[in-house]
């Protein structure tokens, strides 16, 4: 084993105007960069994907799940396996959550104790099950992602119960110690803490400094990207990032539309993740920069162009709108190519940001990426008010 | 197809390969019954389509396939009466008759290998009416031997006794310089009976319908072949650990890069991979012992693989398992575009044990 650190975080370029960065993050798999998408392959597979597919089209690192891996194929075989990468095969980075969310969100029975999340087990036979910050982490070890992430405790990001909302913040800082003390792998694993707080700027600030205090490689903004306004979201990653140290990685959970990537991009975010572009292609959607076309629509049974002609994913290249209309219906096989283009089109998205930012041109992407959104000029007002908190004034 | 001015490879992203037009899909039950005066019915996602020799030569020529068969009426098994017979055959030779006349004013198919199809079920008799219906003219590079069984897993069950008669008889009465297939889902044993009986082109249905069943193909393609199980059922407990590739020595994507364990894990959680790997094994696996059919021919072995199959086979308690799979399953599980359908599995993947 390497005694370098498993996560070196280099910047290389910083907007003059905004606060977006361009960075190389070094990790045991593969060196990252970002700002980075990670596209989500819940049970150690993406979408059916070949990771062959994968490297071609120029992924770095895809999130697992814990708590699905954990169930199958289990921590016994994963760690016979020698680990979900080798399990796999797939050579470049993986990030793995904690578990927790899936829990609660999954099973409406879980409950939330200081000892962990637990849940009764729907076969009546066996007795409950408790998730720990110990548990999460064991799992996690033998996955052996390049990051994983702290348990933490998950309030609706909007609730209103101040009281339940600090127990979590504070709860999320006591597990997050949990987790550090239970961590055998500290030589080519991360653990990123979460921050948390919900909505509350003073809850935030608060948990973003304790989580400072702890020996980590990066940070997590969590809580975020559950229903609250896009007034409040962006508000909240930009308060986050202000506190968070400018020389780690910032992930921002759950987050994957093309827009909300570009403004926390200039907010100063290095990484996110969300379902969003794979599932939506399991029901016949293909991204463009302007949104998103349902294949299924009879409009394109004739239409003989591709799904977007500046894409060089292998699914534009071999096939029509048209055939793609006529499979999306029927057959597992359009789910696979429109997956395809649908991941090549998130990939290059974050490089023509990361380039921007490298070329000093981010600003001006920005504004061509908005004017071509909104060719009216009509932008919505938290993207117009976002962007102007960090020197862009959207006109 | 209409305003795609290219051909069904093209559009399927597969213009590198041959592309064969069947009728119906090898692989999917075909439902017996529902004809109607001078058409045929084809079962699609949208629902019972009639089709007519004029309506289907369209669609041929829209497709512009580098081979396809004449429309003709399979819809005959072992346990068809006499009365369907008789139409089946008579339906064919009209077919046949217009498909040729409508073929010749057309552009699209102009270069295309044309295929007849003798149908008469089981009915020796009704063969040679067929026969003599639709050979007389020297115009198509083969026939199919069509009308034996209506498509689907259930193939996989016919015995080589119950066909032969009926395979013999029909490769003894066509021209012996044309092009002679069967489709189907055969079980490699029978295979290897059809090759000897003198059949030239089969279909991967087989390995379609072994995925299925989230089964790997591992039976022996080579008389220097090791015995192992005839297939593996990826689903069986024992393998969630079983970190070894699905066939040691197999040269396919899925055997040099991912595990039996993984496989596993895939098909029990349900994840489209599975059967992706699935199929590229198993069709990988079928083009060997394809190629390897090819080579016995060659050097006069054929017999020796044939026994060595049979042997492996007979003695492999999980083919039982496999075949209980089948008979629960059934038959008709989804309806597909049967035509495109047809051509974007076939046009890889057809396999001729003899170039011809
Ligand atoms: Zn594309
Ligand atoms: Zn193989």
């Amino acid at each position: 084993m390497s005694l370098r650190t498993p996560l070196v975080f280099n910047i290389l370029a910083e907007c003059g105007t905004t606060k977006a960065r361009a960075s190389k993050m070094i990790l045991p798999h593969r060196e990252i960069d970002t700002p980075v998408f990670m596209p989500v392959g819940t049970q150690g597979t993406l979408k059916g994907l070949l990771t062959e597919q994968l490297d071609n089209l120029g992924l770095q690192i895809m999130l697992a799940n814990t708590y699905h891996l954990g169930i199958k194929p289990g921590v016994e075989v994963l760690k016979k396996a020698g680990g979900l990468h080798k399990f796999m095969n797939w050579n470049g980075a993986l990030l793995t959550d904690s578990g927790g969310f899936q829990m609660v969100s999954l099973l409406k029975l879980a409950e939330i104790t200081e000892q962990g999340v637990k849940f009764g087990s729907l076969n009546e036979n066996k007795s409950e099950i408790v998730l720990t910050p110990e548990h999460s982490i064991e799992i996690q070890n033998a996955i052996g992602a390049d990051i994983i992430m702290q348990l933490d405790d998950v309030v609706k990001t909007t609730s209103l119960d101040y009281i339940r909302i600090e127990e979590a913040m504070y709860r999320t800082t006591r597990w997050l110690d949990r987790c550090l003390q239970a961590h055998k792998r500290s030589n080519d694993q991360n653990i990123f803490p979460i921050v948390q707080g919900t909505l509350n700027r003073e809850l935030r600030t608060t948990s973003a400094k304790a989580h400072m205090d702890r020996d980590v490689r990066g940070f997590a903004i969590g809580g975020l990207s559950g229903g609250e306004s896009k007034d409040d979201f962006w508000k909240m990653v930009h308060l986050s990032t202000d506190i968070l140290p400018k020389d780690k990685p910032r992930y921002l959970m759950g987050v994957g539309f093309a827009v909300d990537l570009v403004v926390c991009s200039a907010l100063g975010v290095d990484m996110y993740d969300c379902v969003f572009p794979t599932r939506t292609a399991r029901f016949g959607c293909a991204l463009v920069m302007k949104g998103q076309l349902n294949l299924k629509q009879k409009v394109y049974k004739t239409d003989l162009n591709p799904i977007d002609k500046d894409c060089d994913c292998s699914t534009c290249k071999t096939y029509t709108r048209a055939y793609l209309h006529h499979i999306a219906t029927i057959h597992t096989i359009s789910c696979h190519l429109l997956t395809v283009h649908n991941v090549a089109f998130q990939l290059r998205l974050m490089k023509n940001i990361h380039e921007s930012i490298k070329e000093n041109k981010f600003v001006k992407f920005v504004e061509n990426f908005m004017a071509n959104l909104h060719p009216d000029k009509d932008y919505p007002s938290w993207v117009v008010d976002a962007l102007e908190t960090v020197g862009i004034e959207l006109k | 197809m209409t305003v795609y001015k290219g051909t069904i490879a093209e559009f399927v992203g597969m213009k590198e390969c041959i592309s064969c037009l069947t009728v119906q899909d090898p692989a999917d039950y075909t439902l017996p019954g529902h004809h109607i005066q001078d058409c045929i019915p084809l079962w699609t996602r949208h629902g019972k389509v009639m089709i007519n020799a004029k309506s289907y030569m369209t669609l041929v020529d829209l497709f512009k396939p580098d081979m396809y068969y004449l429309l003709s009426d399979g819809d005959t098994n072992i346990a068809s009466p006499a009365k369907r017979i008789k139409k089946a055959v008579q339906n064919t030779i009209k077919y046949h008759n217009e498909c040729v006349d409508i073929h010749k004013n057309l552009n699209g198919v102009k270069n295309s290998f044309v295929m007849g199809a003798i149908a008469g079920g089981y009915d020796l008799n009704a063969r040679k009416q067929c026969i003599e219906g639709v050979c007389q003219k020297d115009f198509v590079g083969g026939y199919l031997i069509d009308g034996l069984h209506n498509n689907g897993p259930e193939v996989e069950l016919l015995q080589i006794g119950e066909i032969s008669p009926v395979v013999e008889f029909v490769v003894n009465h066509i021209e012996p310089t044309k092009l002679r297939s069967i489709h189907g889902c055969w079980n490699p044993v029978v295979v290897l009976k059809l090759v000897q009986l003198g059949i030239d082109l089969f279909d991967t249905s087989y390995c379609y319908i072994v995925t299925e069943r989230s089964c790997a193909l591992t039976f022996v393609t080579d008389i220097d072949d090791k015995e192992e199980m005839f297939e593996l059922n990826l689903r069986q407990p024992h393998f969630a650990e079983d970190f070894t590739p699905i066939l040691t020595g197999c040269t396919c994507l899925t055997c040099s890069k991912y595990s039996r364990a993984y496989i596993h894990h895939l098909v029990t959680v349900q994840e489209l991979l599975g059967p992706v790997l699935l199929t590229i094994h198993n069709v990988h696996h079928y083009m060997t012992f394809f190629n390897n059919i090819r080579k016995c021919i060659g050097n006069g072995t054929l017999n020796l693989l044939e026994e060595k199959v049979t042997k492996q086979f007979c003695t492999s308690e999980n083919v039982v398992d496999s075949e209980k799979d089948v008979l629960l399953t059934d038959g008709h599980t989804e309806s597909t575009e049967l035509i495109e359908n047809d051509t974007y599995r076939n046009n890889e993947n057809s396999s001729v044990p003899i170039s011809s």
